[in-house]
């Protein structure tokens, strides 16, 4: 058992490895293009919320509110962008060559995680530049990222097995992806909306994790507990269905792909 | 099925495996699924034939039960189709059988297909590290045999290439490389020996010959029979159940006389071939000989139309992989015959010997016509010939090798010592 699971790791660190080098090779940017997304779009949202509307960050400047949200939004829907499609792209190993499966999608999400990684050094530029300054509470931040990886996952392995039996699923992943972003407080704080679409809002776990990432880094407070706690939860269960039932559906793959 | 008292010590174990496949298209998109479950809601639930034997499903196999023990390759050969790669990914892991169980234990080396987890984007070094991975070795081991690995696929400078600048011959000479430097306990083989050249395809048997000496557990698929013949010891004949299972040339023998569609009688013709016989000179059927056995082949034939200048052609082919060990035949007047005439029933009787190495044969029989240069017909597998010996290791003919002190040739070179009885 202890064997699989060091074989397990060794070859997850392959898989990345290719997927790294395949992501950059024959680009000019390489990593470039891990930043270049989250400033392109944190620049047309500040333009329309500074210059066209104004909005209320809570005293946060725009464009770091609305970067620290974009960072880990295109994290997330990068990550189960390659997720959806990493059984299918792969299926010439899935058909034939024995080994776990879920390394495709985890590696989907691992690789993403390096690009945030690289992204986020242009998260702390800014925060020297705007002069926020690191408290205590930056302690949890790998909480915050730890359920959202969670999340991620969970989501990546159902997407990339749906993906396999209905090819719908990548289409219409990009349509709910896009619906998601303005669901949750990426680029505007979600309490600004009233009534009962709150409520509906409320139950978006991606808001508390998102927000989680502005209380800890520049607000220097907890993320609100209540629904950080309820969405680490939800991340959890997510990822443990996830979990079992691609395991379940892994004999059909090669049958159904 | 006899079953061994020690089959639990056997690496490879398959016990009585069925499985099953959907024939047919499956509802791959969420249009397609709507309609079809709408369908189901309707009418009810299916009918019995959509999940029993009916139309929508075949099984690939039928209750096939093996061991492979270590040190000890086996064949699995049938024409396409049959089953063959099925039962490699079931051994895989990759399927899961319908019925039964399939187990294979020990670390475990699949070429199912060798170039199967090359990305094109990747040099040849990038992809040693990665096929290596998913083959199941670790990252230093590979590092330790990178060089083998490299001069094993013979590819050289290339190796800091894109894998997609290779010919198909590279990629696969490669795949094939990292795989061989894998140290499996189980190996699973289906079809990877046919890439490369010549000389490349005998460095893959002989490394498959040294795995095996060393205990590994083999299992070979493939259409070359004569690498089948040359790896294993027990051989599978299969056509989704397993048709024929023993020793190799027994299981070769039963797939090339099972495939008789190469009957081609030509009836209703000038002249027909109705029977052939194969006999030895006593007149008692073989279907296995000693190499240098004087055998008979007694052929009737009819004639349909009056046919002068003909040929009575005779050939033999080695069954394993259809090579012509012999081409001939007797012209007409040679046989005695110089016209036949239409209602008249010929029996020809054809001596020849077997100066032939262990396989197995098969003979051919037609009728040529000179004037037009056309096969009247042809009558194959006239008969079917299992040649035994255990003295070559490979090869054809039989040459009644013998071997004994000579005197030197040269005058200068005298004899140390003559040998007694000179």
């Amino acid at each position: 058992m202890l064997h699989e699971q060091l074989e397990f790791r060794e070859l997850l660190l392959s898989i990345v490895r290719r997927d790294l080098l395949i992501r950059y090779k024959q680009t000019i940017m390489g990593f470039g293009w891990a930043i270049f997304m989250p400033v392109l779009n944190t620049i047309i949202f500040s333009v329309i919320f500074t210059r066209v509307t104004r909005l209320d960050t809570g005293g946060i400047p725009y464009p770091i509110f609305a970067f620290a949200g974009l960072l880990p939004w295109n994290f997330f829907a990068t990550s189960l962008r390659f997720s959806v499609a990493s059984l299918t792209s792969n299926s010439a190993l899935v058909t034939k060559v024995y080994f776990p499966r879920e390394l495709f999608p985890l590696s989907a999400v691992l690789v993403s995680l390096i690009d945030f990684a690289v992204a986020f050094l242009v998260l702390a530029a800014m925060m020297v530049y705007y002069r926020i300054g690191i408290t205590w509470t930056v302690l949890f931040l790998p909480i915050v990222l730890l359920v959202q990886v969670a999340f991620t996952i969970g989501v990546g392995l159902i997407l990339s097995m749906a993906n396999l039996f209905y090819r719908d699923i990548k289409y219409l992943f990009e349509v709910v992806i896009t619906v998601w972003m303005f669901a949750t407080s990426v680029v505007y704080p979600v309490h600004l909306v009233g009534g009962r679409l709150a409520k509906v809002l409320m139950l978006n776990p991606m808001t508390p994790i998102i927000d989680g990432y502005r209380s800890v880094l520049l607000r220097g407070t907890l993320p609100d507990p209540g629904p950080f706690a309820a969405a680490a939860a939800l991340s959890l269960i997510v990822l443990a269905i996830g979990w079992v039932v691609f395991h379940r559906m892994e004999f059909r793959f090669a049958e159904e792909i | 099925m006899p079953k061994r008292s020690d089959s639990s010590e056997a690496p490879v174990i398959f016990d009585g495996v069925w499985k099953k496949f959907r024939r047919g298209e499956r509802a791959d998109s969420l249009r397609d699924l709507i309609p079809a479950v709408t369908r189901r809601v309707v009418r009810g639930k299916p009918p019995a034939d959509e999940l029993e034997d009916g139309s929508g499903d075949f099984w690939a196999l039928r209750d096939v039960s093996f061991e492979v023990h270590p040190g000890e390759a086996l064949g699995i050969i049938g024409p396409n189709g049959a089953g063959k790669s099925t039962i490699l990914k079931l051994l895989t892991r990759i399927l899961k059988p319908t019925r039964g169980t399939s187990s294979v234990r020990g670390r475990t080396g699949a070429l199912i297909e060798v170039a199967a987890g090359f990305h094109a984007d990747l040099t040849g070094r990038e992809n040693i590290y990665l096929q290596g991975a998913i083959l199941g070795m670790k990252r230093r081991e590979i590092a330790r045999t990178m060089d083998e690995i490299i001069e094993f696929a013979d590819l050289g400078d290339f190796i800091d290439t894109p894998v997609k600048r290779f010919s198909s011959g590279m990629s696969a000479r490669l795949g094939f490389s990292i795989a061989a430097h894998l140290d499996p306990d189980v190996l699973i083989i289906d079809e990877v020996l046919s890439v490369g050249d010549m000389a490349f395809q005998q460095r893959c048997l002989d490394r498959m010959k040294l795995f095996k000496s060393r205990g590994v557990a083999i299992v070979f698929v493939s259409h070359n029979l004569q690498q089948v013949a040359s790896l294993c010891d027990r051989g599978i004949f299969l056509q989704h159940e397993v048709r024929a299972q023993g020793a190799v040339h027994d299981a070769l023998a039963a797939y090339v006389n099972g495939t008789d569609a190469l009957h081609d009688t030509g009836a209703g013709t000038t002249i027909e071939i109705t029977g052939a016989d194969l006999t030895d000179v006593n007149g008692e059927p073989v279907t296995t000989v000693e190499p240098g056995t004087p055998l008979q082949l007694t052929v009737d034939y009819e004639v349909h139309e009056e046919l002068s200048d003909f040929h009575l052609g005779f050939v033999i082919y080695r069954s394993t992989d259809n090579m012509v060990v012999y081409d001939g035949g007797i012209g007409c007047e040679e046989a005695g015959l110089e016209t036949v005439h239409p209602g008249q029933h010929l029996r020809l009787r054809f001596d020849f010997n077997t100066h032939l190495t262990r396989g197995q044969y098969h003979i051919q029989v037609h009728v040529y016509h000179n004037p037009s240069h056309t096969h009247l017909c042809k009558y194959s597998p006239a008969a079917s010939l299992g040649v035994a010996e255990s003295r070559s290791y490979a090869g054809v003919a039989d040459v009644e090798l013998s071997c004994v002190q000579a005197r030197p040739a040269l005058p200068h070179a005298r004899p140390v010592r003559p040998a007694s009885g000179w």
